[in-house]
């Protein structure tokens, strides 16, 4: 039974419960609700509680145990010729020919019989390839036997997932109109599994965050087993070749983040801390009614647009205009059109972190400064911005952290080109653009090349946490400061 | 008591420093101030008395064109600093409010050293030559403010440090710097404790030696201690102007009197 | 006492202004221009962007066709006369390829154009290589028009449409290999003789992606299907699990270590790059869960976890929004704090949720980088199924179709991810209205 309907049959069971737990509770009482503890409902609620949650609870997990528990036992049956390197190789065709055979039954090109009875004869690959599931190699027995062990295993699972889940459905169900009684605090017991459900659904941010790190480490640990740590963080060349004898080092990578990345600030934190200032000191209510949400509207458009823009206007303008006549280069991709693209995307992140900060500036400090006689701009070079500096260079993390983690921007708009040159009209590359390089089209999870991708990664997280934990910390202690 | 120090204090100047007529305020088409006309002495501190929301702080703002900064406020009449219209189109309230400082309620210093708090006036008003005579400036301000004392060692501490009082009395040092002619107060010790209060006072009066005072006070107690002229202000209107000695002890107008003796307010 | 603060210039008028302060005005209206010059510039910015957008993408959403009227004969096409299916599935485009260009050329002699140097790889190279496998399809789909002949408009190539709309000139096909100047005076010809002509591009909303060599049939339709998808993954995920947490943490939650690791989290997650999502996606719920790639299910799971963070935060700033005093009231009646919650203050955070949910899919929406992670850029023609099963089909994703067209090599390619940007943006502009019309209308002041 696919696992969506043993979820619906879960769900029909608790609104069954639901029913019935209302209907007895009222029967208790000979319909007098007054002398019931709690209203009705919860005794219907907490039937269907009780029938859904042990039941799903179950279901998930089983879900999540019964791959690795199957694949570990048939991995013991691959002999140990094929295994060491190319033990993923050949559970991958394992796996293969068990979804084919799978897909050859339920389309009816075979009977369940015959794919349980299939000897390795060497036409599973033509009947599975009619089907569209294409064999690398042809099928030998140990796979096949391998295959078919996958299949029963997984039926098996299958099988017990759904009687074990339906028996606790039932069960709950059960369970919970035996306890009816009229002054059973239903109610209570609702409540409590309400305000766990509200727990349960809060862990799911440390759930992500524990998966981020757990699933990056894991495969980084697989990296440096195979390519050394030092190589990797002191190396100053990137050159990933798919047939071994790959340079994996990070600076270069790093070298073309930093860059766009500081362009990117040059060109947003002036602007946006000026607009940020020009709105919320000077402009008259029409003004910013008009401007603020132009602004914010750039902070709208997905990156994709903004990478466009660089590919096909920013890039070819700056080559045409700027890097040919001067003679710094003819590439379209360079780190001024990823850094400039990407100023003007930071532009309202800077402005509406930093016209949060100014308004946190008391009233009371810019009276003090103009009674003295002091000019508006006089009061802010000298008193606001003062004032509120830590806060802006909490903004201004914040916006680093933001061009560091860029992705879209600098895959279309710096180039793929690994250097370290101070040439901003040449192409250069990111941490990012090679994480998405190394993952994306073929991939062989067991090289370096494209372990090193989650390497990459764990990188790029360990910097960007580092910048935002900073960065929240200041613009924190910064707030309390004025509250 | 009160009465002993109202006989000591003689009126030493009768210069009118600042003249207000017919003056009316509007926030929005809220009507805030009417008609008001007060005349300010020189050299003479003069208390604005009325209960919260009569208008006495809205009328001091006016008189250094501090309600310049708040939108859809607007001023007629005629307010006159040594015979010149502060509100006329010529006028730069930035070179008006160097000549007319302001205290405000609540202490205020900048998120800066004590020095740096001081400096700031003469620095933007480009009052001193080199870095000795802003220190001579600084320093006469603090002791004028009664404050060298106590952070004579402390200069480069952050202004944000003091106590209280301490900021209020830097607050006026800050003011002072800049060698106004007029004070203005804004209340300026209702957030302070009892005994801050008392040497705010003090100060007030030994400022007066030098400029017109003029300080807006929700305590009747205080604007006895410490004025020699007193207008009383009721919905936006001057009820009563005049020596304050006689204003507290034979009150012209029955909402004066109300108010002194405690019936309204 | 040395009395140096007394020691101020006579009195000047306040009716004259001093150098120094003419100055201090001078340093104050260049502060203030300096100010309007940075709003002025985000203004321009996103003015250049937009026209750039629009400029490029605008002609994707006309296409230049060809009315011709082809003869579909039965010996070519079903060999064996009875109109069996299988058997006419054996005739490839490689044979309705020919007819069509025999129908071309008998157009252009039947109106007498006659055009000097077209080759006859000129001719065959007119139409669009979609133009067999549509006919084909048509003929497929009703058997009974073979043996007679139907009137059908075929797309013109993706250069000779670039012609009508002004991106390829004389000039530059001259030094094209891919189009003959011959080819662009034949689309003269017939846009004279009428059967040529330029009108709206229904298909590029609705047809799937096409293959390298024919940007003239590539669609959004499969992108568009695949991103509602993973949008109504999104809201069903995320909405209920992200009020939640926010219901804990604003109303429940104790003052511990437990809860500040939770908000923790929630903001730094708020603020991880989009890619690391995409690995996550890719290393858990790909290689460790087993899901397939491509499938909008794992898209939607991704975008899910990057959108909590905004509904959350979100949610708590709308049930915070609402004064304590609700609280009290239904508390001070005998509700338990859950029913306070769910019967009064959860209603009146609604319009704040819904605002937040609105923004936080918006977002997704647009979100690119996680996606190319976990397989989103393969090619794929064939349109999901219908949900929950078509979760798992292979599928595309609108930001994903724009990244996907712009590694192409024909240019034609750029008009059309720019043409996907204005229908991305589109969506983009829908939702945030709705967003703002939902605040607007109830938006409530305590």
């Amino acid at each position: 039974m696919p696992a969506p309907w043993i979820f619906l049959i879960v769900l029909a069971l608790a609104a069954a419960g639901y029913l019935a737990g209302r209907l007895r509770a009222l029967a208790v009482v000979g319909g007098d609700i007054r002398r019931l503890h709690s209203l009705p409902g919860y005794y219907g609620w907490q039937a269907a509680m009780l029938a859904a949650l042990p039941a799903l609870l179950v279901m998930g997990l089983w879900l999540l145990i019964q791959p690795v528990v199957v694949e570990s036992r048939v991995e013991g049956m691959i002999p140990e010729a094929a295994q060491g390197a190319s033990l993923s190789l050949v559970m991958t065709d394992v796996r293969r020919v068990a979804e084919g055979l799978d897909l050859a039954v339920s389309t009816g090109v075979m009977s369940a019989a015959e794919a349980t009875g299939l000897s390795a004869d060497g036409t599973i690959r033509a009947t599975l390839g009619k089907l569209g599931v294409a064999l690398g190699s042809g099928v030998t027995p140990e796979v096949l036997a391998a295959a078919k062990a996958l299949r029963t295993a997984e039926a098996t699972g299958r099988g017990a997932m759904a009687a074990v889940v339906l028996v606790l459905a039932l069960a709950g169900v059960a369970y919970a109109l035996w306890r009816i009684r009229a002054e059973y605090r239903a109610r209570n017991v609702v409540e409590a599994g309400v305000r766990g459900l509200l727990l349960l659904a809060s862990t799911i941010a440390i759930l992500t965050t524990a998966g981020i790190v757990l699933s990056m480490l894991f495969e980084t640990r697989h990296f440096f087993a195979q390519y050394p740590w030092w190589k990797f963080f002191f190396g100053a060349t990137w050159s990933p070749n798919f047939r071994g004898g790959s340079d994996l080092g990070i600076l270069p990578l790093l070298w073309g983040t930093l860059y766009i990345s500081f362009i990117a600030l040059v060109v947003s934190v002036p602007i946006g801390l000026f607009a940020a200032v020009y709105m919320s000191e000077y402009a008259g209510r029409k003004f910013r009614m008009v401007a603020k949400p132009a602004i914010e509207i750039l902070a709208g458009i997905p990156t994709i647009v903004y990478g466009l823009f660089a590919l096909i206007t920013v890039g070819p303008l700056l080559r045409d205009y700027f890097a040919q006549p001067l003679g710094l280069g003819a590439s379209g991709s360079s780190v001024m059109t990823a850094g400039l693209v990407m100023g003007v995307m930071l532009i309202p992140f800077v402005s509406s972190l930093s016209d949060d900060i100014i308004n946190a500036v008391p009233q009371s400090l810019r009276d003090g400064s103009l009674g003295l006689g002091a000019t508006r701009s006089e009061t802010i070079r000298q008193v606001v911005l003062p004032a509120a500096l830590p806060g802006i260079v909490g903004a201004v993390l914040l916006a680093a952290s933001r061009a560091i983690g860029e992705t879209m921007i600098v895959v279309l708009g710096a180039g793929a080109a690994a250097k370290l040159d101070l040439n901003p009209f040449e192409a250069m590359t990111t941490v990012t653009v090679k994480i998405v390089s190394q993952l994306t089209g073929d991939t062989d999870f067991a090289a370096p090349e494209t372990l090193v991708a989650f390497a990459l990664g764990l990188t790029l997280f360990v910097l960007t946490l580092g910048l935002n934990v900073l960065a929240l910390w200041i613009v924190r202690r910064y707030r309390e400061q004025y509250e | 008591m009160n009465d002993m120090r109202l006989e000591e204090r003689i009126v030493q100047n009768d210069k009118i420093k600042i003249d207000a007529q017919d003056v009316q305020v509007f926030y929005g088409d809220n009507h805030a101030i009417k008609d008001v006309s007060v005349a300010i002495e020189d050299k003479t501190v003069t208390a604005f008395i009325g209960p919260s929301g009569c208008g006495k702080s809205t009328f001091l703002r006016c008189l250094n064109r501090m309600n310049d900064t708040v939108a859809g406020c607007r001023v007629e009449g005629r307010i006159t600093l040594d015979g010149e219209d502060i509100y006329d189109k010529r006028v730069d309230p930035v070179q008006l409010r160097a000549r007319v400082g302001m205290v405000f309620q609540k202490p205020n210093p900048f998120p800066k050293s004590i020095y740096d708090n001081v400096a700031y006036g003469p620095k933007i008003h480009g009052l001193v030559r080199g870095k000795a005579e802003m220190d001579e400036v600084v320093e006469s301000a603090l002791k004028r403010a009664a404050l060298w004392k106590e952070v004579k060692d402390r200069l480069q501490a952050p202004g944000t440090g003091l106590s209280g009082g301490q900021q209020q009395r830097l607050c006026i040092a800050r003011a002072i710097a800049t060698a106004p002619e007029v004070l203005l107060m804004d209340e300026p010790a209702s957030a302070l404790d009892p005994i801050a209060t008392a040497q705010i006072e003090e100060l007030i009066d030994e400022l007066r030696t030098r400029f017109a005072v003029v300080i807006v006070t929700h305590s009747m107690q205080q604007a006895a201690r410490v004025s020699q002229k007193t207008a009383f202000f009721h919905l936006g209107n001057l009820v009563e102007y005049g020596e304050t000695g006689q204003i507290f002890t034979t009150p012209r107008d029955p909402r004066t009197e109300s108010y002194i003796t405690g019936r309204i307010g | 006492m040395t009395d140096v603060i007394a020691e101020r210039p006579a009195k000047p008028s306040l009716l004259t202004l001093d150098a120094r302060t003419r100055r201090r005005n001078a340093a104050e209206a260049r502060f203030r221009a300096y100010g309007l010059a940075a709003v002025m510039a985000g203004i321009v910015a996103l003015v250049v962007l937009l026209a750039s957008v629009l400029g490029n993408g605008l002609g994707a959403f006309t296409q230049t066709r060809v009315t011709l009227q082809v003869e579909l004969p039965a010996a070519k096409l079903d060999k064996s006369g009875t109109r069996d299916i299988e058997v006419m599935k054996k005739a490839t485009t490689l044979t309705y390829g020919p007819l069509i260009t025999a129908a071309l050329s008998a157009a252009i002699k039947d109106r007498g154009i006659v055009v000097e140097g077209l080759s006859k790889k000129d001719l065959s190279g007119f139409l669009s290589k979609e133009s067999a496998a549509q006919l084909r399809d048509r003929v497929l789909a009703d058997p009974r028009l073979v043996g007679a002949a139907v009137t059908q408009s075929f797309l013109v190539n993706g250069r000779i449409d670039g012609y009508e709309k002004g991106r390829v000139t004389m000039q530059s096909a001259e030094k094209d290999s891919n189009v003959s100047p011959a080819q662009l005076h034949l689309a003269d010809a017939l846009e004279t003789a009428g059967i040529l002509h330029t009108g709206f591009n229904r298909d590029f909303v609705t047809a799937p992606d096409a293959s390298d060599q024919r940007p003239e049939a590539a669609g959004l339709g499969v992108a568009i299907l695949g991103s509602a998808y993973m949008m109504l993954i999104v809201l069903i995920l995320s909405l209920p699990i992200g009020v939640a947490t926010a219901i804990y943490l604003e109303e429940f939650a104790p003052q511990n270590r437990w809860t500040d690791l939770i908000e923790v989290n929630i903001s730094n997650l708020a603020a991880v790059p989009s890619i690391v999502f995409g690995i996550l996606g890719l290393a858990i719920f790909i290689n460790f869960a087993g899901l397939p790639q491509s499938a909008p299910i794992v898209g939607g799971l991704v975008l899910t976890l990057m959108t909590l963070p905004t509904i959350i935060i979100a949610t708590r700033a709308a049930l915070k929004a609402v004064p304590p005093s609700i609280r009290d009231a239904a508390l001070g009646i005998g509700a338990s704090k859950i029913q306070a919650i769910f019967h009064h203050v959860l209603p009146l955070a609604m319009p704040g949720i819904m605002t937040g949910a609105i923004i936080g899919l918006a977002q997704a929406l647009g979100e690119t980088a996680p996606l190319l992670l976990i397989g989103m850029v393969a090619f794929v023609r064939d349109y999901p199924g219908a949900p929950p099963e078509g979760f798992f089909d292979p599928s595309s994703a609108l930001p994903v179709q724009v990244f996907n067209w712009t590694q192409r090599a024909d240019p034609a390619f750029v008009e059309r991810a720019s043409g996907a940007i204005i229908v991305l943006l589109v969506f983009l502009v829908i939702m945030n209205t709705a967003a703002i019309l939902i605040r607007r209308r109830f938006e409530r002041r305590w």
